[in-house]
């Protein structure tokens, strides 16, 4: 929070009274936050009032955050733009599918109203490939590129130009109760073993992963393809590639879902679920994004007492996994009225200080990597270590505008994960796939 | 009925009045036309123009997210819809909804006609209750019959053994979907079939009984054939209606784990996979499929087409 | 036959009530409790579950054990149930009005008048009634992008004009047919104009038939959910039923059981009265042109 120190105020000089608020307001320096809220509903009252001085507003639409981060980083941004611009924060629905066919939907009819988009890591080919989307240039490309994690700066290029800039990133850890096995399995097979003894046991011993037909079991599949040191798509990302360690994959998930390790509810179970169930008790270990992490210290402080992270577990002993890579990266709309100022508005919403709000306030991952070694961020994220580390030799999924086909294509062959047969499988998915990338074919 | 009776015309006329009544003719020809032309004008605009759309949409290669390699491939999306799997898996789905879920009706609605034209106890409670389901809207429904299979939520979910989860079975699933769709449309109906029943005489009933017919004679015998056009319109109206499902499908497995009906897949097509094209071809399809429904009713049947009856008067 | 034998029988039967035998009383009563229980207990399962606690949600219980508001205030607190209601109900209403506008002049055209084309027009309306809605869907959405009608009220009464003027036709029509001709031919003979005839004498006649049409067709506008979620991509133009599947819980991950349930109690407050004021007047209304040919 160093912008009172750094800059003057919105020239709305003293005459009117709206303009005088938030200048009395901001001396006292207390409540910064809820002052902030009052800050933007005073400019918002006095914009019609004085018509030299309109800061044009700027519509942010992100999936819906309910820490309130996002919401207090456009307030920040909006009062340090010195009233050139007004953030508004727009919450998109809560499942990635909803979130982008309301903006598909809304850009193919060329909305206007929307200028800043909150893009998941694996839209940003479908978007810029449609022309929805403006490439980065110049200066403003320099500084989105700064300091930002090589992997996600990936996610957002599309033929060798940056469309997106990351806001935030994720990737799941193994999250298990220390109580229940002393050390974190290092590998698939050896966390399947403990599991089913602790079954054994008649302990709890759910292995807590995402099975259910989404995104979510396209993510497990692309982790373990990628860990068994193979990948989805050829690196051209023209055919598939998939082969042996896509076997691999698809045996383990086979295995886990047969296995007295799997949750009954696999087949039904995303990111929430998990949570839920291994805040139950049931479970022991569970493969999730950090925001288990709080949640826990919040539902549950007796498990949480034994609550532990550890890296992803390998497929092959001898290599490190490569966990799929998440998050958030922004853009600016073909159809926003002010582009120039909107992408100057996204360097404001994930600079350093509103990261590290979006971290410590809404638990999710910074794409800064300097703030990893940050010790008021490892205060709040005592996990840094282990997500920086994880982050590095992070996967991304398929880049490819046919992207939303060809997960659908995978996530329909594996879930539900019992039914799986690999060899069949195997050729659902290599067919889907050649059909989705030659934008052939239904999706079923 | 008897006001349907067209006013009578006198057997000779004069050449004066000949001349009046053409003139009477046309004036209520240009009135008549007049009355409707609003009408028409609306339906042609807001559903002949968007349907010859429509096809002309199944004709290009049309994806949202590639708008600048839109053009004209002629039959090539039928080939395409028509030669996949996944279009005759939404097709045996839905014919499968719509063959157990009207069949059910059938029963059932004739069940509670029964029950309806019968009780002498709370009819008119019965009969609002039996609306309720008709009213409702679908997916407030839908979402229901959701919370109640969903595990650890629902009440019905919870009577099934541990660790079952209905609407992520495939056959599971389908049986719930039917079930919901059975609950809201059964009243419909039940609500024609009672409109036939009250048409079969009470006298010719009970003098069957009196010769002696069975219950089960009376009905097959004397109800049923009376019964059989209001069956035929229930039938008929149904089954459109079935084949078209979506609001019940959409709520409660969004079409996941093999569960999508042709509209599901239309829908999908055109807002997931943006693909105007194909999703256009689906929609045809669709509109064909339902075009050979209702034909094979009216000729295979001889259900009177629900407008030929206007006509005749 | 000797349909004469059994008048005694007849009324007997019609009028049974006190005299019945009190077992077939019960078996009726049975018979009858059983019907309005399957009709409810979805209904009654949507209302328990937007009066738990959020605490109780998931306690699996048909019934509350601990009785709250918090979900209704929950939706009520925001915009985002509000708005789509207000939206359901003014886009409920106008295409309302316009349909049954449109469709009180041409159905009386076919009920009274004869005019060529009329055949033409019934097996038009007829058509589009069978429509499959999916199939309109596609074009819609692509002429409603281009031409800024996507996600605008407009947007969505335009299709549900489509599918409702031909209910609201066919049903306007039986009720037309049903005015009796004779005061028709009185108001010609003192010399009333077919123009007088129908804004003077039928018009009027037929206005309880016009009230069940309207009922009729704002039920078909409050329920549909098709062209709702596909025409529209936020609360502007989003309706009620399309907004309850878009409602967001707590956190990100979490699902809004409570608040969807509330809200689906709401909505199906109206039908349940409709259903219960005018449970004749919709009856007749479903049956009269589909049985009585």
């Amino acid at each position: 929070m160093r912008w009172w120190a750094t800059r003057g105020w919105p020239s709305h000089r003293d005459a009117t009274p709206c303009a005088s608020l938030p200048g009395r307001r901001l001396r006292s320096r207390v409540a910064v936050a809820s002052s902030l809220v009052l800050l933007t509903a005073g400019l918002a009252a006095c914009s019609s009032a004085s018509a030299a001085n309109v800061p044009v507003t700027l519509n942010y639409w992100s999936f819906p955050d309910n820490s309130g981060a996002i919401q207090q980083a456009s307030s920040t941004c909006s009062a340090e733009s010195g009233g050139r611009y007004r953030i508004v924060y727009n919450k998109l629905p809560s499942d990635a599918d909803g979130q982008r066919q309301q903006m598909v939907l809304r850009l193919s009819a060329r909305d206007s109203s929307m200028d800043i988009l909150g893009l998941d890591v694996t839209w940003e080919a479908e978007f810029a490939q449609a022309g929805w989307i403006i490439p980065w240039t110049s200066a403003n490309l320099a500084a989105a590129e700064k300091d930002t994690l090589p992997t996600m700066l990936q996610t957002a290029t599309w033929k060798g130009k940056l469309y997106a800039v990351p806001y935030n990133t994720n990737t799941q850890l193994l999250w298990y109760r220390s109580d229940l096995v002393p050390t974190p399995p290092a590998t698939w097979a050896q966390m399947i073993a403990d599991a089913e003894q602790l079954a054994r046991e008649g302990k709890p011993h759910y292995i807590e992963i995402q099975g259910a037909q989404y995104e979510g079991v396209t993510v497990w599949f692309n982790t373990l393809v990628a860990s068994a040191g193979g990948s989805v798509l050829t690196a051209n990302d023209e055919h598939p590639s998939l082969g042996a360690p896509a076997a691999r994959t698809l045996q383990i998930m086979l295995q886990l879902a047969h296995s007295p390790a799997a949750d009954p509810s696999l087949s039904v179970q995303q990111e929430d679920q998990n949570r839920l169930a291994m805040e139950g008790g049931a479970a022991a270990f569970e493969l999730n994004y950090p925001f288990v992490y709080p949640s826990m210290q919040a539902d549950q402080p007796q498990i949480f007492k034994h609550f532990k992270w550890a890296p992803y577990p390998r497929v092959d002993p001898g290599i490190p996994s490569h966990v799929t890579i998440g998050g958030i990266d922004l853009a600016v709309s073909r159809y926003s009225a002010h582009p120039a100022l909107a992408q100057q508005a996204i360097l404001c919403l994930r600079d350093r200080a509103n990261q590290s709000l979006a971290a410590i306030k809404g638990g999710l991952p910074p794409t800064l990597m300097s703030l990893y070694t940050d010790p008021s961020f490892i205060r709040a994220f005592p996990y840094a270590a282990a997500i920086k580390a994880s982050l590095l030799s992070a996967s991304v999924r398929p880049k490819t505008p046919a992207y939303q086909n060809v997960s659908i294509v995978i996530s329909h062959a594996v879930s539900p994960p019992r039914d799986i047969n690999p060899a069949a499988t195997l050729r659902q998915i290599t067919g889907g796939i050649n059909n989705a990338l030659a934008d052939k074919g239904l999706i079923p | 009925m008897t006001q349907m009776a067209a006013p009578p015309k006198p057997a000779t006329l004069t050449r004066e009045e000949r001349r009046r009544l053409s003139e009477g003719a046309r004036a209520e020809r240009r009135f008549g036309w007049l009355l409707c032309a609003p009408a028409v004008i609306v339906m042609a605009l807001v559903a002949f123009y968007p349907i010859g759309y429509a096809i002309y949409l199944s004709l290009q290669r049309y994806d949202l997210r590639f708008p600048q390699l839109t053009h004209f491939v002629g039959l090539s999306n039928y080939g395409v819809v028509l030669s996949s799997g996944v279009w005759w898996h939404a097709f045996a789905v839905t014919v499968i909804i719509t063959v157990v879920s009207v069949a059910v009706e059938l029963v059932l609605g004739m069940a509670l006609a029964m029950l309806l034209h019968r009780t002498p106890l709370w009819r008119g409670l019965v009969r609002t209750s039996i609306l309720i389901p008709y009213g409702i809207v679908t997916v407030a429904a839908a979402f229901s019959w959701q919370f109640a299979w969903t595990p650890g939520v629902g009440y019905l979910a919870n009577l099934l053994p541990a660790g079952s989860a209905p609407l992520t079975s495939q056959i599971q699933a389908i049986a719930v979907i039917i079930l919901a769709e059975i609950w809201k449309t059964a009243p419909f109906m039940t609500l024609l079939l009672l409109a036939g029943l009250s048409l079969v005489p009470d006298e010719l009933l009970r003098a069957a009984k009196v010769d002696g017919a069975s219950a089960w004679q009376r009905f097959t015998q004397i109800m049923l054939p009376l019964m059989k056009p209001a069956i035929l319109v229930a039938l008929l109206f149904r089954t459109l209606d079935a084949f078209r499902i979506f609001d019940n499908i959409f709520i409660l497995t969004k079409g996941n784990n093999g569960t999508g009906s042709v509209s599901i897949l239309g829908y999908d097509n055109l807002f997931t996979a943006l693909n105007l094209g194909i999703g256009s071809t689906i929609s045809v399809l669709i509109f064909i499929a339902v075009a050979i429904i209702a034909f094979l009713f009216i000729r295979g049947f001889g259900t009177a087409a629900p407008g030929t009856a206007l006509e005749r008067r | 036959m000797t349909a004469v034998a059994a008048p005694a029988v007849a009324a007997a039967a019609t009028t049974a009530g006190p005299a019945m035998p009190a077992r077939r009383k019960t078996g009726w009563a049975v018979a009858n409790l059983i019907t309005v229980a399957w009709t409810l207990f979805p209904i009654w399962w949507l209302v328990a579950l937007s009066f738990k606690d959020p605490a109780t949600l998931t306690d699996g219980s048909f019934w509350p054990i601990k009785w709250s508001w918090t979900n209704y205030s929950g939706i009520f607190h925001t915009s985002a149930f509000i708005r789509p209601l207000i939206n359901s109900i003014g886009i409920g209403l106008i295409t309302t009005a316009i349909s049954v506008l449109l469709a009180t002049m041409a159905a009386y055209a076919i009920a009274r008048l004869n005019f060529p084309g009329k055949g033409l027009l019934i097996g038009m309306s007829l058509l589009i009634a069978m429509f499959p809605q999916i199939s309109l869907v596609n074009p819609m959405f692509n002429i409603e992008r281009q031409i800024g009608l996507f996600n605008t009220w407009p947007g969505l009464i335009i299709p549900y004009l489509a599918f409702s003027l031909p209910l609201a036709i066919y049903t306007l029509s039986a009720f037309f047919r049903e005015i009796p001709w004779d005061l028709e031919k009185a108001a010609k003979v003192d010399g009333a104009s077919q123009r007088q005839i129908f804004t003077d004498v039928i018009a009027p006649l037929a206005i309880p038939g016009i009230a069940t049409t309207a009922i009729l067709v704002f039920m078909f506008c409050w329920n549909e959910f098709l062209f709702a979620i596909s025409l529209t991509s936020t609360n502007a133009a989003r309706t009620a039923p399309a907004a309850m599947g878009f409602f967001t819980g707590v956190s990100q991950f979490t699902f809004p059981i409570g608040s969807i349930a509330a809200a689906a109690a709401i909505i199906t407050i109206p039908i349940v009265i409709f259903v219960m004021i005018f449970q004749r007047r919709i009856v007749a209304g479903l049956t009269s042109g589909a049985v009585k040919g």
